[in-house]
């Protein structure tokens, strides 16, 4: 009896070794990203902006003459979490992958990708250091938070007129990265009355607002994303803080207007430029919304990222990374949000954002610029 | 800004303080640590958003907002304390007489799986307490404001102490607990029936768990499956700092432990908030192993 039960998990265990052995007429592309959590919905937003075009892909006979699997895997903002992942992915055999969303994840995913040259677009991760590893795999779709920083300096200083700056920040790459940009940028144009940080995922942040509250500034910034931005702008308004809250694009999201409720009116977020006023972006916005509801925030930057590596794989005609690098790197796109041009390190060429305002519970544009 | 940082650590000091009495309570009579107590409270919490999203259907809501708000917590105490009773019934009781060790990882493993259930369940994403039916305003005292739903957390948590104390020290059930956890043997021999003794405690330490999620949800707005974790580690930390076991002693370590944090992040480092309350903890245990409160520790381990 032993001796069959023996045998009967040998067989199983034969079983899934030939399953896996077996070749499979498919090219696999990744994306990863927070899809659980507090960060899940523009998690979602992302995937959902990946998913959407390698469906388009798919619907027109895929690439390569191949069907294109999407494997996405969920790193709940955690970057030890996205290293495995990250290893996941490679071990699975994509040929690109789309993320991740948060800085802090990209840039320990980077390099695992960049070690197996599988080139790796990330439509939201803006802190600059992520294209300055020297990795020539790592490619984005958003803007960069130096560029982000100084617009959002100079809106302070310029468009509110503003001289006494509370700095917060959540202690991540994304979120320290963008207020150091911020102060950089600023220079002694403000005052920085206090500069610290809080932990992400903490939901009390009075003690630290009373302490804001005592160096009376103009005006907080925040940089970190929009759970904590809106418990922020809430607490804040409870405490008798009259001081506006502005931050980055980790601002922009619909969750920040529900945690805040009616405090978040006036409050000021940058976010890179919307769908473009193209063919292309007006079908995305009819197509996404069609199918998943009102688009989040990064979802341009996703369905743009995923076209580009498949488009990258349709001219190298093979899913070698050295080929498909070259390949995105040499391509102009005219994409969802504009047209898309690779400098050397992997950073978009043109990246324009825009300055939100709350009003009405929505988010509308206050200024643009370039 | 010192009275404002105090009603800061006070609200939420009371909080940590009704959830450090679940976990006191149960040590105090199995000697165990109940790390699913934190999954209890973050069930309140969602009780809470679900009994009032029904209340609001049924219209309850257009007719009295005090009533709804009385209802939820009623309805969410309850339906906590059903968790917890369950809690004890399907994890806790089976292994009455098995090592401590293996009791732990029972309990470890049900908050993994509360976690996960609920969401599976509820789904990842943060659910948000409806804006329009939290109470708003507050008050400012000098410079400090307090918004009505701070006093609420307050006043509500004392109540709750109050009665807890009063029915474990002048009824018969409390006196019948106190004897349970002095000697369970003794106590069975006696007559006192223990399982229903243990069952009561759960449902006692599970319904203040779940008032202090309903509180807390309205007070930051927002509620996720992951948010039992942070809050049972410090209410765990604040019962061991008043002296594990001890009630008035999770009452006096949760308070202590909400002024710490909020005068640590206020005056010193907001970067550093959860290193002050761990910092006082291990310093506290140093000096006094058992707790602020505790003199009987020695004799039960």
């Amino acid at each position: 009896m032993k001796a069959f039960y023996r045998f009967f998990i040998f067989s199983l265990a034969l079983l899934f070794l030939i399953s896996c052995a077996k070749k499979e007429d498919v090219i696999k592309i990744g994306t990863a990203g927070p899809f659980t959590g507090d960060q899940a919905r523009i998690g979602n937003d992302m995937k959902n902006g990946v998913e959407l075009a390698v469906s388009e892909w798919n619907t027109k006979g895929g690439v390569l003459g191949k069907k294109i699997v999407l494997l996405a895997e969920d790193d709940r903002h955690d970057p030890k979490e996205a290293v495995s992942v990250a290893n996941k992915l490679v071990s699975a055999g994509v040929v690109g992958v789309i993320g991740h969303l948060n800085s802090n994840c990209t840039k320990p995913a980077s390099r695992i990708y960049n070690e197996k040259g599988i080139p790796m677009i990330t439509p939201a991760s803006t802190n600059p250091e992520i294209t300055q590893q020297g990795f020539n795999s790592v490619f984005r779709t958003c803007g960069r938070d130096d560029q982000q920083g100084a617009g959002l300096a100079k809106f302070v200083i310029e468009t509110l007129k503003k001289k006494k700056v509370a700095v917060l920040h959540d202690k991540t790459t994304y979120g320290q990265g963008l207020s150091e940009e911020f102060k950089k940028a600023a220079g002694d144009k403000v005052q920085v009355m206090i500069y610290e940080g809080v932990t992400q995922g903490d939901q009390d942040f009075k003690p630290v607002l009373t302490k804001v509250k005592s160096t009376n500034p103009d005006v907080i910034f925040f940089g970190g994303m929009h759970t904590e931005g809106g418990l922020i702008i809430k607490q804040a308004k409870e405490l008798g803080i009259k001081a506006p809250v502005i931050g980055g694009d980790g601002l922009y999201g619909s969750t920040l207007l529900e945690v805040a409720g009616p405090a978040a009116e006036g409050s000021y977020m940058a976010f890179f430029t919307p769908t473009a006023e193209t063919e292309t972006g007006r079908n995305f916005v009819k197509n996404y919304t069609a199918k998943y509801g009102e688009i989040e925030t990064y979802a341009p930057y996703a369905y743009d990222a995923a076209n580009i590596l498949l488009e990258a794989i349709a001219q190298a005609k093979t899913t070698d990374g050295k080929k498909l690098i070259e390949a995105i790197r040499a391509m102009k796109y005219e994409g969802a949000v504009g047209t898309i041009e690779y400098d050397a390190k992997g950073d978009i060429k043109k990246a324009g954002y825009t300055i939100y305002t709350v009003k009405d519970k929505k988010f509308i544009t206050y200024s643009k610029s370039k | 800004m010192f009275l404002q940082q105090i009603i800061n650590g006070l609200t939420i000091g009371s909080v940590y303080a009704l959830i450090a009495l679940g976990y006191t309570m149960v040590y105090g009579i199995l000697q165990l640590i109940n790390f699913a107590h934190g999954e209890i409270y973050m069930i309140g919490a969602y009780m809470g958003i679900i009994a009032i999203g029904f209340f609001v259907y049924l219209g309850l809501a257009d007719i009295s907002l005090t009533l709804t708000l009385i209802l939820t917590f009623i309805a969410a105490m309850i339906f906590t304390g059903a968790y917890g009773i369950t809690l004890e019934r399907i994890a806790y009781r089976p292994m009455r007489n098995a090592p401590r060790l293996s009791i732990l990882i029972s309990a470890i493993g049900m908050s993994i799986f509360l976690q996960n259930y609920v969401m599976l369940a509820q789904g990842a994403k943060d659910k948000i307490f409806p804006h329009d039916l939290k109470i708003q305003g507050g008050l400012t005292i000098a410079d400090a404001h307090i918004t009505y739903i701070q006093i609420m957390i307050m006043l509500i948590s004392i109540l709750m102490m109050a009665g807890l104390t009063y029915f474990v020290k002048k009824t018969k059930i409390g006196m019948a607990m106190r004897a349970t956890s002095q000697d369970m043997r003794m106590a069975g021999l006696l007559g006192i029936n223990t399982d229903r003794i243990i069952v009561i405690t759960f449902f006692l330490g599970s319904i203040l768990a779940g008032a202090a999620g309903v509180m807390i949800s309205m007070y930051y707005g927002i509620v996720n499956f992951s948010m039992g974790y942070a809050a049972g580690i410090k209410a765990f930390t604040a019962a061991v700092l008043g002296g594990i076991g001890n009630i008035p002693g999770a009452m006096l370590g949760g308070i202590l432990l909400g002024l710490i944090e909020a005068l640590g992040a206020g005056y010193i480092s907001s970067e550093y908030k959860d290193v002050f309350a761990f910092a006082i903890l291990v310093i506290v245990l140093i000096f006094r192993p058992s707790g602020l409160l505790d003199e009987r520790v020695s004799e039960k381990v």
